[in-house]
Parts: structure tokens; C-alpha cells; sequence
């Protein structure tokens, strides 16, 4: 489903962000990418999501090489993915309702089949009493799920996820990663990046270990202790 | 703190089919979103929006307001006499032979489309017509009048092609003098057709102006967006979906502008027709007050509305890119 065959990608200014990275990751599988800071985790959900294009390799996404998407194509792409970010990035403006409709909105969904779907995803992250609600008055546990919300509401077949817990205390971020799994056990294609160690060990699932941009470590599920 | 609560039923990844909204459905469902988007943001600043439809409604009604001026300006000529009639009158002592030697010559200008000779008799027989005149001209020994050669000049005679005539009516032998009546009503077209023509260039200029206003408030509206421009863009939305609603904003814009153009001239026309209508009866009834073609108050807003979305197109595409830039 995501798939980098030797990625690299330079900055201007001759910043190496990731030298030739490879991996899979196979529909159904959750995969954390971890590492310090600077370590490259985002540029490659960058590359994924392609607000970045590599430098070097190719990234591929549902079958699809990257690297010949031109940039008129660049929206379809992005609607295979749900993404969600450290910072929620909801539009503060607009209900709860509204902020997890948008992606429906994007894919032309009739409003009928909108509200249903979007009340579904609310309900999986707990939020449906939620919906008329602005995500300004909510906690930011509840802000990071309504991102979530938007993010799986089109039932895309790949979520990436940039930090997703890292304004969160421990507790939240794990139901928060709790929420990820599911959508794992689903069939989606799960990869967050994230530098909190101990919640990933919690986790146990499949480590994807940068350094420096290099991929040092490929840890399966299994033997994440 | 809710819990997260187990799912009821799992969602199954989406293949390809569902993300491409290439279809009249979704197209349709674009523009429904973005019509309605567009109408609740002009409405959550009502202030500014209301601005905004002011000056250019201000703007638009004033050509409006110039076209009605001048159109009645037109009317009040035309009421007054449309066609004009230069006299030439003879020197005392001319025989009816003499005059139509001068009429002949005149008859053979391209300007001229017909001359009547009137004898002093026919002079009298008007004269006398006109009341409390028959009794003095009854105590007159002969006829004082002299021949007049009344020329009808082709219609819609230049200025330059009417004065050139009466020079040469005043320099036909036998002519002691001319009078031109209808030298007010030339003057009067000319300046009807400067006043015209400047109304055309004035609604040039402040359609650019209402262009320009629509402009800069998508663009500044664009601005203040830049975050969840950049958000609609990485959740997948197409550079034309995002730019959409602007569109129709200014479409909204123009519109409203439109109509309150139209409201504003009808304004002024009600508040003209009273002054007007006594100009009216000072003229026997024969000046009648135009006001604005029904026409020209349809395709106002409509024009307007066009205005408005050249406007929002002029500013949002840089705009967009730049915000999905920044």
C-alpha cells in the first residue's frame, strides 16, 4: 500500500533530509516511524502525502508511482489519504459537523450520504454529541479527534498521522493510538510518525527506525518489547 | 473526558472509484456547497459585505443616474421641435420672380431638403390668424411683409453642414436677413452627445472601479483564509474547488451592487418625475418624463454580477497559490 525503494531527498541549501530509505507497508499493517528530531520522519510522510517530492527513488502509494504524478493530479492523490496532524489543523470557524464533512465535501458526496457518514465517524471517536459544536471549545484530546474523524471519513485506504499525540498526556495518547489500531484491524494501512518511545513499545506494533535520515531499524511487531 | 467507544461496524478502505468526482453528481454537489459556503461568508461579516455592495452600487447608479439626465434632456429637446425651419427673408420690394430665382438657387445645396416660397399674403393670412392681431392688420394700407423663403434642411444636418447653409442663405442675392430656429437644437445634440459620451466613458471607469472593489475584497478575504486554504489543499481539495466559493462571493457582490444600483436610479427617478411633470405642464404637456428602460434595470445586476466574478477570477488564483504557498 505505501511503499519508498530507495528514497532520498535534499533540501535547498544541501540539508540530506532521508538517503536512501526502502520499506513496505502492507494494507492492514501499522507501522510507527520514529526517531529524533530531524531524523526525517516528516519529510517522509511529505513525500507521501506530496507536499515534497524526492530527490532520489521512488515513493509509491495503492500501486501508484509518485514520482509520475504530475501536479494537476496531486488533489487525487491526496484523497486516498487521511491525514492527521500534531496540530489538528481544524478550521476554528466551523462546527465539529462541518470540519469532519470537508473530505466528503472534496469527493462530492450528496449531503444525505455526508451526514451519515460523517455521524459514523463521530461515533467512532466518541464525538457525536459533539457535531454542532466549534472545535475551539473542545479539549485538545477532542480537537485531535475530530482530525481524526476528517481524516478516516472518506474511508481512505492509507492514514498517516505526523505526531499525533504530541500535545497529548499519556493517557489520551494512547486512546488516541488505540483509535490508529482499529483502523488497522480494518484493513487500513496505518503509519504514524512519532518520537515517544514508550508509547510505541506500548503499542506493539511494527518500528520503523530513521537516523540522521538513514533508515537504521525495521523492527516487526513481534519483536517490539 | 469521553471515552473512545468500540466500534459498531468497521470501515472498509475505499478503492479509487469513490475519490474521483469526475461525475454530474459531484459536480453538482461542488457548486451546492460552494453557492451556500459562499452566501454564509459574506453573511458572518455583514459589515464588511454591506461596504463592499455600497460602493459599488454608489458607483454603478451614478452613470445610471447620467443616463436618465441626459435621455430627459433629449426627450425635452425633441418636445421642442424636433425638426427646424430656416427662414430667409427678402428685401422689401422683391417680386414673387425674384424669390423663386433665390429659391432655386438654394435648391441645388445637398443640405437643403425643400423650400417653400411664402408671398407676403400668406404672411398676412397667418399673421392674422393669431389672435388679436387681425384688427391691426386690417388698419394697414398694404402688405408689409416680404416674401420668405422658408427651407426645410435634410434631417440630422451636422452643426458645420447647417451653418455653412445659412452663410450661404445670407449671401443669396436678394436675402435682407435669416433666421435659424433650429440652431438651439443642434447645439443641444452636441452637447447630448458629449454628455453621452462621457456617460459611456464614466460607466467604463467606475465598472472598473466596482471590478477593482470586488478584487480587493476576495482578495483580502482570500488572505485572511490562507490557513484553511492550506488545510482544504492537503486534505485533497482541487485549486478550483478551493477557489469556487470565491467566485461565487463575487458573483454575490455583484449582484447585490446590482440591485441596489437599480433601487438607487429608481430613487432618483421618482424624485425627478415631480419637477419634471411641472416642467411638463409649463411646456402645454408636450415634455413627458423617460425614466429608465426596464432593459437597462435587468441587465444591471446582470452585468454586475459579471463584474464580480471578473473581479474574484482577477485576484483568486494568485491569491490561492500564494496562501497554499505560504
Amino acid at each position: 500500500m505505501i511503499g519508498f525503494d530507495l528514497v532520498s531527498k535534499r533540501y535547498e541549501g544541501d540539508h540530506q533530509a532521508l538517503t536512501d530509505v526502502s520499506f513496505q507497508v502492507d494494507a492492514g499493517e501499522m507501522a510507527f516511524v520514529t526517531g529524533h528530531s530531524g531524523a526525517g520522519k516528516s519529510t517522509l510522510l511529505k513525500l507521501l502525502a506530496m507536499i515534497e517530492r524526492p530527490t532520489n527513488g521512488v515513493v509509491t502509494l495503492d500501486g501508484q508511482k509518485l514520482n509520475t504524478v504530475r501536479s494537476s493530479d496531486i488533489p487525487r492523490i491526496r484523497r486516498k489519504l487521511g491525514m492527521v496532524f500534531q496540530d489538528h489543523r481544524l478550521l476554528l470557524d466551523r462546527s465539529v459537523f462541518a470540519n469532519v464533512e470537508l473530505p466528503l465535501v472534496i469527493a462530492g458526496v450528496s449531503p444525505a450520504e455526508r451526514a451519515r457518514r460523517v455521524r459514523a465517524a463521530l461515533e467512532k471517536v466518541g464525538l457525536l454529541s459533539y457535531e454542532k459544536q466549534l472545535p475551539g471549545t473542545l479539549s485538545t484530546g477532542e480537537q485531535q479527534r475530530v482530525g481524526i474523524a476528517r481524516a478516516i471519513v472518506a474511508k481512505p485506504a492509507v492514514l498517516i498521522a505526523d505526531e499525533p499525540t504530541g500535545n497529548l498526556d499519556p493517557q489520551l495518547a494512547m486512546e488516541i493510538m488505540g483509535l490508529f489500531a482499529e483502523f488497522q484491524a480494518v484493513g487500513t494501512a496505518v503509519l504514524v510518525a512519532s518520537h515517544d518511545l514508550m508509547l510505541i513499545k506500548r503499542m506493539k506494533k511494527r518500528v520503523v527506525v530513521l537516523d540522521h535520515g538513514k533508515l537504521i531499524a525495521d523492527v516487526p511487531a513481534t519483536e517490539v518489547v | 473526558m469521553n471515552t473512545v467507544r468500540e466500534p459498531r461496524r468497521a470501515p472498509e478502505p475505499e478503492k479509487t472509484k469513490r475519490t474521483t468526482p469526475r461525475h454530474i453528481g459531484a459536480w453538482r454537489e461542488h457548486h451546492a456547497w460552494s453557492l451556500s459556503i459562499s452566501w454564509r461568508r459574506l453573511a458572518s461579516r455583514p459589515l464588511g459585505t454591506l461596504l463592499t455592495v455600497a460602493v459599488m452600487g454608489v458607483a454603478l447608479a451614478l452613470p445610471l443616474a447620467f443616463y436618465l439626465l441626459l435621455g430627459n434632456v433629449e426627450r425635452m429637446g425633441d418636445a421642442l421641435g424636433r425638426n427646424q425651419t430656416i427662414s430667409a427673408f427678402m428685401k422689401p420690394g422683391q417680386n414673387a420672380a425674384m424669390a423663386e430665382t433665390a429659391a432655386s438657387a438654394l435648391r441645388g445645396r445637398p443640405e437643403v431638403q425643400e423650400i417653400t416660397v411664402r408671398t407676403p399674403k400668406d404672411g398676412l393670412a397667418e399673421l392674422a390668424e393669431v389672435q388679436g392681431f387681425s384688427g391691426a392688420l386690417q388698419s394697414l394700407d398694404e402688405n408689409p411683409l416680404p416674401y420668405v423663403l422658408s427651407v426645410q434642411p435634410k434631417p440630422n444636418l451636422s452643426l458645420e453642414d447647417a451653418t455653412r447653409l445659412v452663410e450661404s442663405m445670407k449671401a443669396t442675392p436678394g436675402v435682407d436677413m435669416v433666421q435659424d430656429t433650429g440652431a438651439w437644437r443642434q447645439r443641444l445634440d452636441a452637447i447630448v452627445g458629449v454628455g453621452a459620451r462621457a456617460t459611456t466613458m464614466l460607466a467604463l471607469l467606475l465598472g472598473i472601479a466596482a471590478l477593482l472593489v470586488v478584487g480587493n475584497t476576495i482578495r483580502v478575504d482570500i488572505q485572511s483564509r490562507a490557513e484553511e486554504i492550506g488545510v482544504l489543499l492537503l486534505i485533497g481539495a482541487s485549486r478550483p474547488f478551493v477557489r469556487r466559493p470565491y467566485l461565487y462571493a463575487g458573483i454575490w457582490l455583484g449582484l447585490l451592487a446590482g440591485i441596489l444600483a437599480v433601487v438607487l436610479a429608481v430613487a432618483i427617478e421618482l424624485a425627478m418625475a415631480g419637477p419634471v411633470g411641472r416642467l411638463a405642464a409649463a411646456y402645454d404637456g408636450s415634455v413627458q418624463f423617460g425614466g429608465l428602460p426596464g432593459w437597462l434595470l435587468l441587465s444591471v445586476p446582470v452585468a454586475s454580477a459579471i463584474l464580480g466574478w471578473l473581479g474574484a477570477r482577477l485576484v483568486s488564483a494568485r491569491q490561492i497559490r500564494r496562501a497554499a504557498a505560504g
